[in-house]
Formats: structure tokens, sequence, C-alpha cells
């Protein structure tokens, strides 16, 4: 078992190492830089000098191999540097969006699991009826609409219904809960509606497999009532794949935050990190990066890790 | 308004002062008095917090090296310029840090005089060395540091300080319009004992604001908020506010309905007239929208084929119908203002129709009655004697986070496609566009040019001489050049309306840039929100030093 | 294995097959369908629209649909439904091409990699770990403005984050494959792995890909959207659904709905026929369910 672990840790290791070095040369390669961004361009012509001259106080004119290596180091000593726009230490300006990001992203996890499994549940029990196949059509258009065109459509409902305007101050959770949740909750909903349909198509389909199975018809010859043998018995099979498919979901869910913050103006990681990017701060966007990254990678080694523990079939390894 | 020139006795002239753009009328500026002090009525009220929607966060609060009115929106209320603009009265200056100034018979030497007693948001005083240092630092910044406005002070062959509070000012040639352009709301005086070290570590001032205005910032939270407070020391009368909160809201829509649902007091940015209009019908809401001095060019690359042929860029010209574009780009972006010439609309130094009507195209505009299809067909007759075939592919840089650009670059290549040329735009993030800009990577762009302030210097010179800041297509002509410092030099009013008259026929002749329309901004605020003017210059004014809340 | 694979010469066959599953899965016929006709539409697109897309008529900005115009009138004065219908190709051309070459590169470095074995594969097995980290938004967004707005660079763009997550299926297929009786005769008989790769374990592999790649399709044109939305999309003036939700559209949401909510139907629509149609294939195709 330990074994396991740590050849899943250091697989883990790697793949982020591959990550930042990825993401670091991605940012290079974008045209203009942080010098161009910020020396306020647009008032008039900045001289390429003048230009140059930004560049090098900000260590941009180092070559990139050094620059590489400068990040390596900091990063190895758990720090990611300054940012370029508003030079404090990214690390602190990540910790203090970071919550809300994460607020909204259990939030939906909490919507899409709470409705999606028993809507998945009940479709299951219930296959081929008209409820059924309600509750697909509208698994399917879950999963189809563009959640920043959710979000919009939410606003504009908000805006048109209850004369509603956006939170001039996002309360972080632990200073008002019961604010935080409810201006929450919208960019929450916007996020959480692929996750729900996505939750409720796979226990559907998981259900009918399981129910299925042999174990169900014993249980049923048993005279097991149907509500024990589908919550008792197919329930404790049939989530492990949906905890995997939450584990694995957790890199489409961001990219579908960082639009829905955008819309909804969230002070975020999502919206951080793209204005980052735009402003060619590259700490920054590579800090966050490799966070959200670090989370996914985190969230697949949990659900191997999940896995290995409740299936001993997976930990042996195939041999190759 | 006087339109004498008042002549003092000990020979120093007066120099006659931008024009007002709304009354069209000259006015003369007293340099040499001290204004009245605006004296609060006694019905405002003292006290309250002024909830203002910023369209998004500031990048830094450097009001020197910025270009973008989120920060300068921030940056006013806490520094103080030398002199500013009376907001009653846009023609004249009024004192600010500068108590007096005057002018020497030959032009070339301002002395100006200091107040007494005027002390930095710190403590310190203010003295000199102070002004000298930032004039310094916006005509020649230190290394690291960039000043987009530094051609604004070319004039410029010295600063000295006289002792402390007197500064002396030479100046190569006479210029009349320098004292505006020293005024211009973007050249605030910093504290030099706060921003020389930060500027030798080439960070400059953005993320402190030290100065003399009459608030001070007290929070700064990125991405959700800024504060400023009341600074009790203020060398002037007021402010009347206790605070003022700055949120980023970078929607226009959610700016809108925030500002219907009472959550905000004040927006002084809107560009969207789908956002402004409804507004404008709510019950205690004044919205409003006022031509500014902002205007969209579509600038041809000159140093590549086949822009380099005048008859390629008139032909351009010919294109465009600038009442469609008006009526199509205004809602969105707020370019509903035209003008004849390269001056503001309503300024005294516009053309005639006449004179506007000769030049390609510009017969378009509304109320000149021209005929587009005519212009249109000459557009292609000059295409061909210039060689260009009929399909030429051409591209329009555009940045994508304006709409003023983006919208713009739409609809011209709308219309260019009328004259059968194939155009594109290519739309990127501010980081790319500026690059592509700047390095002359482009063949056409469009590009909308937000002056703070409205004098013939500043729009002529850094808009429209080889040299100015704004020679995105990097154009060379000696003869405008010529021109240019010409008028820049003259003392005789008069004269000088005719030679930025002259200036105006001769440029527009070369269409090295081709002017489509003006933008206005809007503004919009609770009628609780008192004493703010909105001027046509929408940098000025925002010191909200008296402003008050009728709670 | 797959029902659906068709033998070419034999139509009158596949005809009835076909039908039959129409039958079986009715939803994902309906997918079936509406893809056809969007296809229809944006091949069709300067015949089938009433109007140019690019040409805007200053007196009818942002109209309410009419008679003159079914959808009403953009920003721009621009026809809503001939916009729609132009915006079909661009659309499905960026969600198809993503998705193809998603899929067809994926594929093909999870088989040859995987089937090798040994450095290759792991280190393609990390490079890919290291690609399905990113957020696929993320992704996309540099590397449009690394390689500028352009349609095949935004193609380019938006097939990266699908080329793992293929990759991924490629090589679970081959995993299985490998050991099984078939692949193990045929190594024996001497077949290079090319031959290997491509008629043994690769029409086995088909249909899970179809599946990811139908998927994806929906996907990539919301990514799009997505894009456009943050600013490092399609250029103008050439319509595309995600475009025409972007830019003075959101401000004018409130007064023009018609701007917003037509491109999101038609982007709802689009996606969730080709999930309707991946989910069938996927129903017809796979051995578990075919017993009932």
């Amino acid at each position: 078992m330990l074994d396991f672990i740590a050849r899943r840790l250091a697989i883990g290791l790697i793949t982020l190492i591959g990550v930042a070095t990825i993401t670091f040369f991605l940012m290079r390669v974008l045209p203009g830089d942080a010098a161009v961004m910020l020396s306020g361009a647009g008032a008039g012509a900045i001289s390429e000098q003048e230009l140059a001259e930004v560049r090098s106080k900000m260590g941009l004119d180092r070559p990139l191999a050094v620059q590489f290596g400068a990040w390596i180091g900091e990063l190895a000593h758990l720090n990611l540097g300054l940012s370029l726009r508003t030079g404090q230490p990214v690390a602190s300006e990540i910790a203090r969006r970071f919550p809300y990001t994460l607020q909204i992203v259990v939030m939906a996890m909490v919507i899409a699991v709470a409705l999606g499994v028993p809507a998945g549940l009940l479709s299951a029990a219930r296959a081929g009826s008209w409820l059924d196949q309600t509750l697909r059509a509208l698994s399917v258009g879950g999963l189809a609409a563009p959640s920043f065109w959710v979000g919009l459509l939410i606003i504009l409902g908000l805006v048109w219904l209850f004369k509603w305007s956006p939170p001039l101050f996002w309360e972080p959770f632990w200073v008002s809960p019961w604010q935080s949740i409810t201006q929450l909750i919208w960019p929450a909903i916007a996020v959480g509606i692929r996750q729900l349909a996505l939750i409720a198509r796979m226990t559907r389909s998981i259900m009918l497999e399981v129910l299925g199975e042999d174990y169900i018809r014993t249980a049923r010859a048993k005279g097991l009532s149907e509500k024990v043998v589908v919550l008792r018995h197919g329930l404790r099979n049939g989530l492990l794949p949906v905890v995997t498919l939450i584990g694995f979901e957790v890199s489409a869910l961001f990219g579908g935050l960082i639009v829905t913050e955008a819309v909804f103006n969230v002070p975020g990681l999502g919206q951080y990190v793209v204005t980052a990017i735009l402003n060619r701060d590259y700490p920054a966007a590579q800090g966050i990066v490799l966070i959200l990254a670090g989370i996914v990678v985190l969230g697949n080694l949990t659900v191997d890790l999940l896995y290995g523990w409740l299936d001993p079939r997976t930990r042996i390894q195939v041999s190759r | 308004m006087s339109k004498s020139k008042s002549s003092k006795s000990n020979g120093t002239p007066s120099y006659p002062s931008r024009r007002s753009l709304l009354k069209g009328s000259a006015g003369a500026l007293a340099t040499g008095l001290t204004a009245a002090t605006w004296q609060p009525a006694a019905a405002q009220k003292r006290g309250g917090t002024l909830k203002v929607s910023n369209g998004g966060d500031p990048p830094d609060f450097d009001v020197h090296q910025t270009a973008t009115f989120l920060t300068q929106f921030i940056g006013a209320p806490c520094y103080s310029t030398l002199m500013k603009v009376d907001p009653d009265n846009p023609d004249r200056l009024i004192p600010d840090l500068a108590e007096k100034a005057e002018v020497s018979a030959d032009g070339r030497t301002v002395t100006l005089q200091l107040r007494k007693g005027v002390v930095f948001h710190n403590g310190s005083a203010l003295t000199a060395e102070d002004v000298v240092y930032s004039l310094n630092r916006i005509k020649s910044p230190p290394k690291g540091i960039v000043s987009p406005r530094k051609g604004l002070l070319g004039n410029v062959e010295e600063i000295r300080a006289d002792g402390a509070l007197g500064v002396t000012i030479r100046l190569a040639h006479p210029q009349p319009d320098f004292l505006m352009l020293v005024s211009n709301p973007f050249n605030v005086i910093v504290s030099r004992a706060v921003a020389e070290p930060l500027d030798a570590q080439g960070q400059g001032v953005k993320r402190q604001v030290v100065g003399t205005g009459p608030f001070r910032l007290t929070q700064a939270v990125d991405g959700q908020y800024y504060e400023l407070t009341r600074f009790d020391r203020y060398f002037g009368q007021g402010p009347m506010l206790d605070r003022i909160q700055f949120f980023p809201i970078r929607g226009e829509v959610e700016r809108g309905a925030a500002l219907q649902s009472r959550r905000i007091d004040a927006c002084f940015f809107f560009a969207n007239e789908a956002v402004l209009d409804p507004l404008r019908k709510v019950q205690g809401v004044t919205a409003l929208r006022r031509p500014t001095p902002t205007f969209i060019n579509l600038i041809p690359n000159v140093t590549r084929k086949p822009f380099d042929d005048p008859r390629v860029r008139e032909a351009l010209s010919l294109a465009i119908d600038r009442d469609a574009f008006i009526r199509t780009v205004g809602p969105l972006a707020g370019a509903f203002f035209h003008s004849r010439g390269l001056m503001p609309p309503g300024s005294p130094y516009s053309l005639t129709p006449q004179e506007i009507k000769a030049f390609g195209g510009y017969d378009s505009l509304p109320g000149l009655g021209g005929d587009v299809a005519e212009n249109r067909k000459r557009a292609i007759a000059l295409l061909e004697q210039a060689g260009v075939p009929k399909g030429s592919k051409m591209v329009i840089l555009a940045r994508g986070d304006v709409p003023a650009f983006r919208d713009s670059a739409i609809n011209v290549a709308g219309q260019l496609k009328q004259i059968g040329l194939d155009v594109t735009v290519d739309i990127r993030d501010a980081g790319a566009f500026y690059k592509m800009e700047t390095g002359g990577d482009f063949q056409l762009v469009t590009h909308s040019v937000a002056m703070g302030g409205a004098s013939v210097d500043q729009i002529l010179g850094e808009g429209y001489t080889s040299y100015g800041g704004r020679n995105y297509g990097m154009w060379k002509d000696d003869t405008l050049d010529k021109l240019y410092s010409e008028q820049s030099r003259e003392l005789d009013p008069a004269k000088r309306v005719q030679m930025v008259r002259r200036f105006q026929l001769e440029f527009l002749k070369t269409y090295y840039q081709i002017n489509l329309a003006w933008v206005g901004y809007g503004a919009a605020h609770l009628n609780t929100v008192q004493g703010w003017k909105a001027l046509n210059d929408l940098y000025a004014n925002m010191q909200m030093d008296r402003v008050w809340l009728n709670a | 294995m797959s029902a659906l694979l068709p033998s070419m010469a034999d139509t009158p066959r596949l005809t009835r097959r076909t039908l039959q599953a129409a039958r079986e899965q009715p939803l994902g016929a309906f997918g079936a369908v509406v893809l056809v006709v969007m296809a229809v539409l944006a091949i069709g697109a300067p015949w089938i629209a009433p109007y140019d897309p690019t040409e805007g008529n200053a007196a009818l900005l942002n109209a309410p649909p009419s008679a003159a115009h079914w959808l009403g009138t953009d920003p721009f004065g621009r026809d809503m439904l001939s916009r729609l219908i132009h915006g079909a190709r661009v659309s499905l051309l960026v969600g198809l091409g993503a998705s193809l070459l998603g899929v067809c590169t994926g594929a093909a470095i999870g088989l040859v990699t995987s089937y090798r074995g040994g450095w290759a594969d792991t280190i393609a097995q990390r490079l890919m770990d290291a690609l399905l980290a990113f957020p696929m938004l993320l992704l996309a967004l540099a590397l449009a403005a690394v390689l500028g707005p352009s349609l095949p660079n935004v193609i380019v763009a938006l097939s990266l984050p699908i080329v793992p997550r293929a990759a991924r299926i490629a090589r679970s297929s081959v995993l299985v494959l490998k050991a099984s009786p078939l692949v193990e005769a045929a190594i024996v008989a001497g077949c290079s792995d090319l031959r290997i790769i491509v008629r043994h374990i690769l029409p086995n592999t088909f249909a899970p890909l179809l599946v990811i790649a139908t998927a994806y399709l929906g996907l990539a044109i919301v990514q799009e959207a997505a894009l456009d939305y943050l600013g490092a999309g399609i250029q103008e003036p050439h319509p595309s659904w995600g475009l025409m939700m972007a830019g003075p559209a959101t401000s004018l949401a409130l007064t023009a709905p018609w701007v917003v909510v037509f491109p999101g139907l038609a982007i709802c629509l689009t996606v969730l026929a080709s999930n309707l149609l991946g989910d069938a294939i996927r129903d017809l195709t796979d051995p578990r369910l075919r017993g009932r």
C-alpha cells in the first residue's frame, strides 16, 4: 500500500513539474509583455528604449533559461514571487482570492450532488417512464448550455425580475456566512448545472448496471424492500464512480469557473488568472495555473488512493 | 464672458485660454490674479460617504505613468496640480498649488508662486523642490519610469526652484498654451521624498498615494474596493464629504443596475447608450453625456504599401459614410459627436462647412449633405489609378476590450468593403495590440485617442505632428511640423487662429489620419449628489472637493 | 463489436441497420438529424441566409424580431438570422475541427506509445497528465493569445485539451486488447506493429473515440464562445455564435435580449444534438448494454 502511495505521489510531482514548465514557456511566448502593458501605452508611443529600461527593472531581459531557473528556485522555497503588476507577493494575492473560488466550487458540488444523485436514482428506479425521459432530457440540456450563457441569463433574470444589482462587496465566508452564501449562490448555480447533469446521468447509468447485478437479485429474492435494495446495496457500489467523476471533473469545473467569475465579477482566482494572462503578469499567471493544476493533480491522486483503498484489484500493478 | 484681452500695467500680456467647447467664445485668463476662492454655501451639508462605481481595478496609482481613467479618477482627489480648470468657467484656470503664475514679456519665462503652508498627507511640507521633481519626472522620467505625456512639457528647457516657494520655468519658445498644458489633470505634484527612492528602484509611486489633495487613500483592496478619506489639513476649502469609496464593476449593465438600485451614488464613466438611456428616465437620477476630447481616427501605416500613396488614403476617407458610422458606433461607444477639422466639436478653430467638404469623404458628416455613393465611386476610381486591384486584402488592427476601438474597426471594415476591398478585422487583447501598434506591425488601425484637455498644442502636438506621441502611422512631414511650431509660438490670438486653421487644412490634405467621429462619455449620479459638474474634459474637475451629499 | 461499422458495399443492409438503430434510439436520431440540418445550413449559408451577415443597416439597430428580420438585428444593424446561419459554419468548423484534430492526434499518440511501451509510454503518459491538469480554457486562452485569433489557430488551440483525453482512451483500449489472443496470434505471425495497431486495435477503439469526439464537439463550440467572451476569439466581422454574444451584446442584453439569447440557444441546440448522438452511439456499441 505504501509503495502504491509513494508511486502515485511521485507521478503527481512529476506532473506538476511538467505543468510548471509548460506554463512558464507558454506565458513567455505571448506577444507583448508586462512592460508594454504596464507602461500605460496608448496615451502616446512609449519609446522602445524606455520599454527596455522597464523590462530591465522587472528582470524580463534576462535569458529565458535564467528566468526559469530563478522561478523554479523560488518554488522550491515555496515562494511564488512578486506580481509584476502590483508588486505584492503572488501567494498573498492568491490567498486572498482563493476562498471565493473555493466557496463557489464547494457550493456548486453540493448542489450538483444533492440534486444530481437523487435525480439519477429516481431516473434509474423508474427507468423508461416519462419521469425518466424528462430528467434525462433536462440533464442533457444542462450539459449543453454554456455556463457563462447561463450566468448571463441568470443575471438578466435577476435584474429584470428582482431589480437585483451585483454585490458591491463580496463577504468572505468567515465574516458573514449567510450573506456570502446568498451572494455566491448564483455563480455556483451557473457553474454547478453542468456537474449536476453529469452526476445525474452517471448515477443513472451506474445504478442501472448495478440494479441488474446478481447480488441485487439476491437481495430482492430475499424479500428486502425496493428502497433498501436500491439505497443500501446499490448505492454503495454505485457511488465510487461518481466520486471518480467528481475528481476528474475538477479540471472542467475550473474552466467553467473562470468565465463565470468574469460574468459575475467575483474577485476569485478565475478572474485573477484571466487578468494576469491578459496583463502578461507572468509570476501571477504562472503561480495561479500551478495552484489550479496542483489541485487537479491532488484531486486525481485522492481518487486514485480512494480507488486503491476501496477496490484492492486496482492496487495490483499491470506489469509491463 | 468678456472677449477682450486684459493687459496688465507691468507689460505682462495675458494669454488666450483654451476655448470653451460649449459656448464657442474666446475668453481671457487672468493669470496674474488670485481668483476668489470658492466658499461652500451655508445650505451645503458636511459629511457622508460617496459611493462610486469605477469601471474596473486601477492597474496602479501612479498618475504620471498612467493613461487610464481608472487610475486618474482615484488619484485626482488625492493630488493637486499647479493650477486647475475653473469648473464654472472651463476657459479659465484657477490656482491650485500655485497662487500666482506670471509670464515674462518675451513669453519664455514662467514664474510660479506656491501657496504657503501646504502639507502632504504624510505631514511633510510642500516645497518648490517637490514641484521641480514632479515636473522633471513628467518631462524626462527616470530610468524605468514612463511618462506618456512628456510631450506636453516638450517646450520646457529648464525648471528651477527659487527659494522655498518659487519655481521658475524656462521655455525654449514662447507658448501661449503652456499654462494649460502644465495644468493637465494628470500633471499632479508628488512628494519628492516619497517618489525619488521608489523611482530609483524603477517602481514609481504605484502603490502609494502621498499627495496634497483633499482626500487621502486609506484602503485599497484589489478587486474589491478603494477608499479615500477626508484630509483634514487640506489647504483649500472643503471637502464636504467624509469619504469616497470606489467599487470596481466591470460590466456597464451591472453599473447601471447598481446605480438604479441606489447601491452606489455615482458612476462617472458610461460609454454604452443602451445603459445610459434608461438611467435618464429614472426618478432621482441625473444622467448626461457630453462631448469629450476623444476622437476616433482610422490610421494607415504609411510605411507600408499601398498606404504610402495619398490617393489610396483619400480613397479610404471617401469610402466612409461618417453619418452611418456615428449612428452605429455612437450608441455602442459614445461616438455621437463630430467636428469639422481636427479640433473638438464646437471649437472656435473649427473649419467652415465649405472648407471641410473639400476633403474626400468629410461631406458625409451629419448635416453636410454628402453623396456617399458618389464618394465611393470616386474612391474606386482612385484605387484603380493607384493600381490597387479589386478585392485587395487589408486588415484593420483593433483592440478588443474597449468598444470604441473594436466597434469602430468592425464598422469601418464593413464600409470599406463597399469599395471592393476585402477587409477583415484583427482583434487583439491590449498587450498584443500595443506591441503591434507601436511596432508598426499593422496595415490599418482604428484608434480612439483620448486627450486629457483640449488645448491646441495638446491635440495637434500629440496627435498630428511627426514627433507627437500618437503618430502610430509613422508619417513624416516637415511642412506640417513647421506649421505646428509656428502656431505654438504665436502670441497674437487672431493670427494664431488663422495659423491653426491653416494647419488643419494642410493636414487634412494628406489623409495621414482619417477622422471619423468624436466620442462623448456619459456619467450618472443620484440627485442626492450635489456640487459635481461634468466638464468636457473627462479628467478635469474630479477632485470631488465641492461635492456634498444631500441625504 | 460495432453494429454500426459500415461495410461500404452493402448499402441496403446499412440503411436497414441505421433505421433500426434510429428506432432504438430516438433521441440519438433526433441529435443526428439536428446536426445534419446544421451542416446543411452551414454549407448552404450563402444561398439560404436572407441577408448579408456583415452588412449593417444603420437605420435598424437592435430591432426586435419582425417580418423583415425574423430574429431581429444586432447592434450593428445586421440580420440575426443570417448571422446565425453563417455562424453555423464557423462554429461547426471549429467544433468539428478541434474535436477531430484532438481525437486523431490523441489517439495516434496513445495508440503508438502505449503499444510500444517502455520509455515512450511513460513520457507520453506524464505529458498527457500534465496537459490534463490544465483547465481547458486557460490552455486555449493562452494559445489563442500566442498564435493570434484566426480560425485555424483557434481550432488548434481548442484541440489541445482534447488530445490527452483521447490518448487515455486509446491507451486503455490498447492495454486490454494487447493481451487478447487475436493480437498475440498476430504478433506470432510476424505482423508489423503498425499493421497490428491499424487492423486489430484501432477498429475496436473506434466507438469510444467516436463518443468522445461527439462529446468534445459540443465542448469545443462552448469553449470558443467562452474565448470570445474573454476577448481572445475569432475575428470580426465573421459571424460566429460565440462572438455574437460577446462585446456590445452583453451590455444590450436587457433592452435587446434576442441578441444574446438566440446565439446561446443555437449553441445549446448543437451541443445537445451532439451529446444525444454520442449517447446513442455509446448505447448502441457498448457490449454490456446490448444484452438488454
